[in-house]
C-alpha cells in the first residue's frame, strides 16, 4: 500500500504534520547539504524532548540543542566551534546536564541505522572498539549500547548494536518529484540509511521536477515515493551549508555562526535574528539579501558540470513492429487471434 | 636562497610522504587533505584518495572543508555510502589513514572525545567520528597532532593504538596484525613507534626545534632515537605546491578565519549593505 499523490506542502505543515513532541527524530544528512529549513521551522514551531540521532553534528544539531529541543543526542561528532575557547551549543548541555548522550563510531552509528532499514533486529559491527570507552563508558542505553554474542558459526564473539527506527527522519536532497522520490548525489554518506530506516520521512528539496527526470535517472532516487510523507521545495534550503550542483558553502556566513556559538548570549541574539526571526527560508533569504547583499549569494551559485547521461533505453518499447506484427511470430494481431480461432484455442 | 615556509606548511609537506605510490589512502578533514592533493600530484600520482563520506578515487582542486567535500573536485570515480568506506576498510583494502589527535598516549592511544569527566566534560572534543573504526583496521595510521596534548592517562579512550604496549594490540585479537598506528606529527617534530615495546620515542625534529622543546610538552621520560635526525627542509616546489593550492592553509585556520571575515564585511560596507 502507498499513498503516492501529490505530497507537496510547506516546511510549516509537513512539521506540523509529522513531527511530535517526543519523537526520534534522524537528522537524514551528513556533513554536507544539511536540512536547515527543516530545522529552523521544528525550531520556530518549538518542538521538543526529542531524541536526535545525527551522524556527524555540524550547525545543524548546535541550532536544535541551542533552542533547547534536544533531551537526547545519539552522534559521533560534535561541532567544536572555538578551538579550545568555546565548544558550542552541545558542549553546554552537558555542562548543565540537560542533555543526555551517546557515542558510537561512524561506522557503529551507521549500522544502527542499515540494521533497520533492512529490518534486522541487531547488526554485527566492528570490534575494534571493544578496547575503547566508547564500549565501556554508557549512557542513557545503558547495556544495550552494545551487546557480545558468541558468532554460531565461527565461535568468535561478536559486537553488536540494536537496529534503530526513528520515528521521523528529515533530509535534505537535490530533487524530487511531487510523489516524493528523493534524488540525492554527492557524498552519500549515510543519507539513504537514516531515510530508509524511519517511519515517517520529510524531504525538503532544491528542486522539484516531473516525475519523468526520475523516470530517466532512476540512480539518482535514493528514497522511493511509496516510503515518503512530505515533499518540501525550498531553494536555499541548505544554506549556509552547500548542496552539490547548486552552491558552495557560505563560509562567511557559517563562520559567523561558529563565532556567535561560542557563547550562550551570542548565539541566541543569532538564533533570534536568523530563525525565530525569519518566517520561512524566503524571509530568511530576503533578510540575508537586505544585509550582505545578493551578490554574495550569486558568488555561490555552483557552475554546470553534468553526469555523463547513462543510456536507460532498450532496442524496442512495444511488442509490435512498425508495420505491426508481433516482433518474434511475424503476424499482426488479427492474424494471431485468426491462427488462435483456428486451432480452437478460443472459448466462447 | 630558497623560500620561507610556514610551520603549516612544513606539516603538510612531511605528512605528504608518508604516503606512497599506488597506496589507497584515507583522509581526515583539515591538513590530511591538503598533504594527500600534495602526495597526489608529486609523489604518488596512482595513490587512490578517499573519504568515508563515499567519495572515492578524487583529486582535489581547492582545499577541502570537510570529509564529505565533494565541491572540491571535478567529479570522482566512485560514489558509496558511509558504511561500504568502512566495510572496505574492515576487509583490509585501506594502506593508510590519516588522523588528528586530542590526547594521544605513550602508546599511541587517542582521545578525541573530552576533557574531564565523560558525563560532565571539562570540554566536549568532537568525539570519534571515524577514527576508532579507521585505526582498528587501516594497515597504518599516521597521526597528527596540532592542538593537542601528550598525557599519562586518557581523560577518555576514544582509539586504540599499542593499547598497554609491547604485543598487547596483536594479542588483543581485535584488530589486524601489524596494524596500528605509525608515526606522529606535531608542530615540534616526528615521533614513531619502536617495534617492539610499541612505545612512541623522538624520531625527527624540525628545524629551530631542540630536543628539551619537545620534551617540555611530554609528562613521562622521552625516548629519542639514537639517530635523531631534523626533518627534511620543504622543496621550493612543494611549498609552491601548496601556497598555489591552498593558501588558507599555508596561512592557519585563524588567521585565516579573520581575514575572510574582515574582507566579507568590506565588501558588504562597499555595497552600503552592513
Amino acid at each position: 500500500m502507498n499513498d503516492n499523490t501529490n505530497k507537496v506542502m510547506s516546511a510549516r505543515e509537513a512539521v506540523r504534520r509529522f513531527i511530535q513532541d517526543g519523537d526520534e527524530l534522524i537528522i537524514g544528512n551528513y556533513t554536507v547539504g544539511t536540512c536547515t529549513e527543516l530545522i529552523y521551522e521544528i525550531c520556530r514551531q518549538n518542538k521538543k524532548n526529542f531524541t536526535l540521532y545525527s551522524q556527524s553534528g555540524i550547525l545543524d544539531v548546535d541550532i536544535m540543542v541551542n533552542a533547547g529541543c534536544v533531551d537526547r543526542l545519539v552522534t559521533t561528532y560534535v561541532m567544536r566551534s572555538g578551538g579550545k575557547a568555546g565548544g558550542g551549543a552541545v558542549e553546554r548541555a552537558l555542562q548543565a546536564g540537560t542533555i543526555e548522550m551517546e557515542d558510537y563510531t561512524n561506522f557503529n552509528y551507521n549500522a544502527r541505522l542499515v540494521a533497520g532499514m533492512h529490518g534486522m533486529t541487531f547488526i554485527q559491527v566492528l570490534e575494534g572498539v571493544m578496547a575503547t570507552d566508547l564500549f565501556r563508558k554508557r549512557g542513557f542505553m545503558g547495556e544495550d549500547k552494545y551487546r557480545v554474542i558468541k558468532c554460531p558459526y565461527t565461535g568468535k564473539e561478536i559486537l553488536t548494536v540494536p537496529a534503530v527506527n526513528p520515528d521521523v527522519c528529515i533530509v535534505h536532497v537535490q530533487r524530487a518529484d511531487k510523489y516524493g522520490n528523493a534524488q540525492y548525489w554527492g557524498a552519500l554518506g549515510s543519507v539513504a540509511a537514516a531515510a530508509l530506516c524511519s517511519k515517517r520521512i520529510i524531504v525538503s528539496c532544491e528542486e522539484i521536477v516531473e516525475h519523468d527526470v526520475v523516470r530517466q535517472s532512476p540512480h539518482f532516487t535514493i528514497i522511493p515515493a511509496f516510503r515518503v510523507n512530505a515533499v518540501v521545495e525550498v531553494p536555499w534550503g541548505a544554506h549556509p551549508t552547500e548542496v552539490l550542483g547548486h552552491y558552495n558553502r557560505d563560509q562567511f556566513f557559517y563562520g559567523m555562526f561558529t563565532k556567535a556559538n561560542t557563547r550562550a548570549d551570542t548565539v541566541k541574539a543569532w538564533m533570534d535574528e536568523w530563525v525565530y526571526g525569519c518566517s520561512d527560508r524566503e524571509a530568511y533569504i530576503d533578510r540575508y539579501a537586505a544585509r550582505f547583499g545578493m551578490g554574495m549569494l550569486d558568488r555561490l551559485r555552483a557552475r554546470s558540470f553534468y553526469s555523463a547521461p547513462a543510456n536507460y533505453g532498450a532496442a524496442f518499447t512495444s511488442a509490435w513492429d512498425e508495420s505491426g506484427r508481433e516482433r518474434s511470430m511475424g503476424l499482426t494481431l488479427e492474424e494471431i487471434e485468426q491462427r488462435l480461432a483456428e486451432k480452437g484455442m478460443l472459448y466462447e | 636562497m630558497s623560500k620561507g615556509y610556514t610551520l603549516n606548511e612544513l606539516l603538510i609537506i612531511t605528512c605528504a610522504k608518508e604516503i606512497k605510490d599506488y597506496q589507497n589512502v584515507i583522509l581526515g578533514v583539515g591538513l590530511p587533505t591538503t598533504a594527500g592533493a600534495l602526495a597526489k600530484a608529486l609523489f604518488a600520482p596512482h595513490a587512490t584518495l578517499m573519504m568515508e563520506s563515499g567519495i572515492i578515487d578524487f583529486e582535489p582542486l581547492v582545499p577541502l572543508n570537510h570529509i564529505a567535500d565533494a565541491h572540491s573536485c571535478r567529479g570522482f570515480s566512485y560514489a558509496t555510502d558511509l558504511f561500504t568506506a568502512f566495510t572496505m576498510t574492515y576487509r583490509g583494502f585501506v594502506d593508510v589513514c590519516f588522523l588528528g589527535v586530542g590526547q594521544i598516549d605513550k602508546f599511541g592511544n587517542l582521545n578525541t572525545t573530552c576533557i574531564g569527566d565523560y558525563y560532565h566534560p571539562t570540554l566536549r572534543l568532537p568525539g570519534s567520528g571515524g577514527a576508532a573504526d579507521f585505526i582498528a583496521y587501516a594497515k597504518k595510521t599516521v597521526l597528527t597532532l596540532r592542538g593537542g596534548q601528550f598525557v599519562e592517562k586518557l581523560d577518555y579512550f576514544t582509539s586504540a593504538g599499542y593499547l598497554e604496549g609491547g604485543d598487547s594490540r596483536d594479542q588483543s585479537g581485535l584488530f589486524p596484525k601489524g596494524s596500528g598506528p605509525s608515526m606522529l606529527l606535531t608542530t615540534k617534530g616526528v615521533f614513531r613507534f619502536h617495534p617492539e615495546t610499541r612505545e612512541m620515542y623522538l624520531a625527527q625534529i624540525h628545524p629551530g626545534v631542540t630536543v628539551d622543546d619537545v620534551r617540555k610538552d611530554v609528562p613521562w621520560d622521552l625516548k629519542v632515537s639514537p639517530d635523531l635526525t631534523q626533518t627534511d627542509r620543504p622543496t621550493d616546489e612543494e611549498i609552491e605546491f601548496v601556497r598555489r593550492f591552498a593558501p588558507t592553509e599555508s596561512v592557519g585556520r585563524s588567521l585565516r578565519t579573520e581575514l575572510a571575515i574582515e574582507n566579507a564585511l568590506n565588501r558588504a560596507k562597499r555595497r552600503g549593505k552592513a
